[in-house]
């Protein structure tokens, strides 16, 4: 009995003790508070060693995070303009389209405290080898150190998207790295402790788990107002809105659904959409085939028709994403505004009906990768079935969906999403033209055009040419597009500018130098 | 004995040998994964670089001798996303993972032992029946649910505890306590039947006609003996604890095996993937090795079957 008694009241104490602590008044143990000038990012995605270094940017934008802070390039996008002069003052090309010659700022320093010269800029490209690099040095004759603060290009032919490919997040190729230092260190030892010229320096890493970097007071542009910069790799989006609502983080990325409408709610935490050259669209793969439904036009202008674009935003982006009528991104250079699709469930059925299937027709799958075919495509499958037009959603693993789509394995419609930088010429070579990586069929009059635009160096025919490209693409409706989704971020109380949206189409906080936190 | 020890590193030499080649074949299966190191624009021609970057452009048996070849050496190779050796990202998670994996398992005999020996006293009483519930909400429960929760609750709402990440005792609290939650149902149960069946043999019968006191009979004689089964699940949950808490892991931010392990799925890292699968079976395959060889020693049966 006296056993029992004892373990009875053991229990009751431990139960009663329980009580009082969850009793306490919360926030009774502070939490994690910031270190005065600090402040934390939570990255949705892991971060590789390859990441510190330019020469090996991937075709993917995240890389960009940690590029912005570490390292500077010649020209990229800045806020209010997507080819600003960095590390080079100025920069002009010849009449010819043959050369480009940029001046290198004097007052740019490394971090170790060096200049940056043209050797350092010949350096950078020859080294480069990083996604676009092949394309870019077959059009490069040699390079010329001019000065020690002028650099010229020399083409083998004019090639009119060498800026876009050599100043823009297209490639790394522009962004500079100290040829001293990593003679001296390798590559390897250059990711161990990379040396740039950019606004930050590194302090620590641990691949996949945290980066941290403290300020570059020599930095050209601005002292950075942040002391110390860390990006730690939270993988799960609830744990990162967790630590953004405890303040262990002052800006967390990619917060989506139901999560970004809890961190909207949140007071003092703000909810911060950001958009980048992605665009997600309809691909009717067998609009080539003559015996299927899909190869009459109306019948895809009736799909355009039964999609409620603005209703698919509200729902899956809180209404954030911008509602899209062409493949090509708003923001991407040459892109032309086509007559926007209105949500015309009547005039669907109308048109198909003109097409000879007044009950609706078998649209066969519509095939995507899981994360925005779901999210998007699943909307959408519900709008054509409305319609009439009887397709099952297929969502695929992305690499496996891209490999499919890659090998022409796919038929019926395909839910494509693209965020690779560039401009609507870049976008036409992947996905439209004959020879597209992606192209299910070909248009004789898109491909010449494509062609011509290749050799035209004056800016404002090039643009007319490829304005035309999109037009006909409009008109023989070769696609349903559906939306440029936003990429949802939040940020906590302690910074007064995030930088999240300072630079159009960079999904990312930049430029860093130019972060507050509040007084 | 010797024989027997031979005979034992053989098979387990064999099944190093059966995994290394599963694995290999079975990451292979899940596509290439060229495609998710670059955007879905990426040209064809940054596509077949990267193939060729990664070796993968080589015929299947080819890469297969090179792995071999390399794995001879003790070279995992190279990670395809962080472009770093393997082996050298495995030995900077494994110790996150021993001391996530080692406070779970204390958590989980602290909190499974008592509660069992209390369940098998108690059998049929209130101590039992709480025994019961706790052991099914253990073994049902998601750890990344629980996880979840737990975050909610500890974290955001009353601030007691860092949501993620690693470099302190409390930041290991949670995903200890997530993860050892269903080992502790689970060594919970098997304490509970281990000790009604101790508590109902003869030994244990005379000591209680002897008059020991209650205690003495529970703590001394019975208890001892119904440990053996427990500890022995214990070391091996040990090694299942390093090698899957790729869950608590995630959830927690917590850099271990795991977590790394999840990476290479999810980016296709093939080497990855082989290392952190084919080191956690080496570690399983020793762990056996050890348990059939000091069941050998301990029962001489086992050396002349």
């Amino acid at each position: 009995m006296h056993q029992t008694g004892s373990l009875r009241s053991a229990f009751v104490a431990i139960v009663a003790s329980a009580v009082l602590a969850l009793g306490a008044p919360a926030g009774i143990v502070p939490a994690a508070a910031a270190s005065a000038g600090e402040a934390t990012w939570a990255l949705h995605i892991s971060l590789p060693p390859s990441w510190l270094d330019p020469a090996e940017t991937p075709g993917i934008i995240t890389p960009f995070v940690v590029i912005y802070a570490l390292h500077d390039a010649l020209l990229k996008p800045m806020p209010g303009d997507a080819m600003t002069p960095s590390l080079a003052e100025s920069w002009s090309s010849g009449k010819d389209g043959l050369s480009y010659e940029f001046v290198l700022r004097k007052n740019a320093r490394f971090h170790n405290g060096e200049v940056v010269t043209a050797e350092d800029v010949k350096f950078s490209f020859e080294r480069y080898r990083g996604t676009n690099a092949k394309l870019l040095k077959d059009k490069v004759r040699e390079i010329e150190v001019v000065d020690a603060q002028r650099v010229r290009f020399r083409l083998k032919e004019p090639f009119p998207d060498f800026m876009t490919f050599y100043a823009t997040p297209a490639t790394g190729a522009a962004w500079i790295v100290p040829k001293k230092y990593v003679e001296r260190v390798g590559d390897d030892g250059f990711k161990k402790h990379p040396i740039g010229a950019g606004p930050y320096k590194f302090v620590s890493f641990r691949p996949g788990v945290e980066l941290t970097l403290e300020a570059h007071e020599q930095y050209w542009r601005k002292t950075p107002n942040l002391k110390t910069m860390v990006f730690r790799v939270i993988p799960d989006e609830s744990t990162r809105l967790a630590a953004l609502k405890r303040g262990e983080v002052d800006v967390a990325y990619s917060i989506t659904g139901a999560l970004a409408e809890e961190l909207r709610r949140t007071p003092g935490l703000k909810l911060q959409p950001t958009y980048f050259t992605f665009t997600w669209w309809l691909s009717f793969l067998d609009m080539w085939d003559a015996k299927s439904p899909w190869h009459d036009k109306r019948v895809r202008l009736a799909a355009n028709h039964a999609i409620d674009r603005a209703g698919i935003n509200q729902a899956a982006y809180l209404g954030l994403s911008k509602v899209s009528h062409s493949l090509i991104p708003q923001a991407m250079d040459f892109y032309w505004a086509p007559p926007p699709y209105t949500y015309d469930l009547v005039k669907a059925k109308k048109l198909l009906a003109e097409a000879g299937y007044p009950g609706g027709f078998e649209g066969g799958e519509l095939s995507g990768d899981m994360i925005y075919g779901s999210a998007i495509g699943e909307p959408v499958v519900n709008y054509l079935q409305t319609a009439g037009i009887r397709i099952k959603l297929r969502p695929l693993e992305r690499a496996a969906f891209y490999n499919q789509l890659g090998e022409k394995k796919l038929r019926g419609v395909a839910g494509v999403g693209s965020g690779a930088p560039g401009n609507a010429a870049i976008r036409f070579e992947t996905f439209v033209v004959g020879a597209a990586r992606y192209a299910y069929g070909t248009i004789p009059e898109v491909d010449d055009l494509f062609q011509q635009q290749a050799k035209e160096l004056d800016r404002k025919r090039r643009e007319a040419i490829l304005h035309r490209m999109q037009q006909i693409i409009h008109d023989r409706v070769l696609v349903a597009p559906v939306l440029e989704p936003a990429f949802l971020n939040g940020s906590g109380p302690r910074l007064e500018e995030s930088g999240l949206g300072l630079i159009a189409n960079h999904a990312y906080s930049a430029p860093y130098e130019d972060l507050r936190l509040r007084k | 004995m010797k024989r027997y020890i031979f005979r034992r590193l053989g098979y387990a030499l064999i099944s190093l040998l059966l995994l290394s080649l599963t694995i290999f074949v079975f990451v292979r299966l899940t596509g290439d994964p060229t495609v998710l190191l670059v955007e879905p624009g990426a040209s064809r021609a940054d596509i077949e670089a990267l193939r060729h970057d990664l070796g993968l452009d080589r015929p299947l048996w080819v890469q297969y001798g090179a792995f071999m070849r390399n794995l001879l050496r003790g070279d995992f190779g190279s990670s395809f996303y962080y472009r770093a050796p393997v082996l050298e990202l495995y030995l900077s998670r494994l110790p996150h993972s021993l001391l996530l994996a080692t406070t779970a398992m204390a958590f989980s005999l602290l909190i499974g032992i008592p509660s069992g020996v209390l369940a098998a006293v108690r059998v049929n009483g209130w101590g039992d029946g709480a025994g019961k519930v706790f052991a099914l909400l253990g073994l049902s429960m998601p750890s990344f649910w629980v996880g979840l929760l737990m975050i909610l609750f500890f974290s955001v709402y009353l601030g007691w505890l860092p949501s993620s990440g690693s470099g302190t005792a409390l930041h290991l609290v949670m995903p200890a306590v997530a993860l050892g939650w269903y080992f502790a149902a689970a060594h919970m149960r098997l304490t509970r039947s281990s000790m009604l069946e101790v508590l109902g043999s003869e030994y244990v019968k005379l000591a209680r006609l002897k008059g020991l006191p209650e205690a003495l009979v529970i703590g001394k004689h019975a208890f001892k003996n119904a440990l053996i089964p427990v500890l022995t699940l214990a070391g091996i949950n040990l090694v299942i604890m390093v090698n899957v808490a790729v869950v608590v892991e995630t959830v927690f931010a917590w850099p271990g095996i795991g977590r790394l392990l999840y990476e290479g799925i999810a980016f296709r890292d093939f080497p990855v993937v082989q290392a952190t699968v084919l080191l956690g079976g080496v570690m399983i395959i020793a762990v056996n090795l050890v348990v059939d060889l000091l069941y050998a020693v301990i029962d001489p049966r086992i050396r002349f079957q």
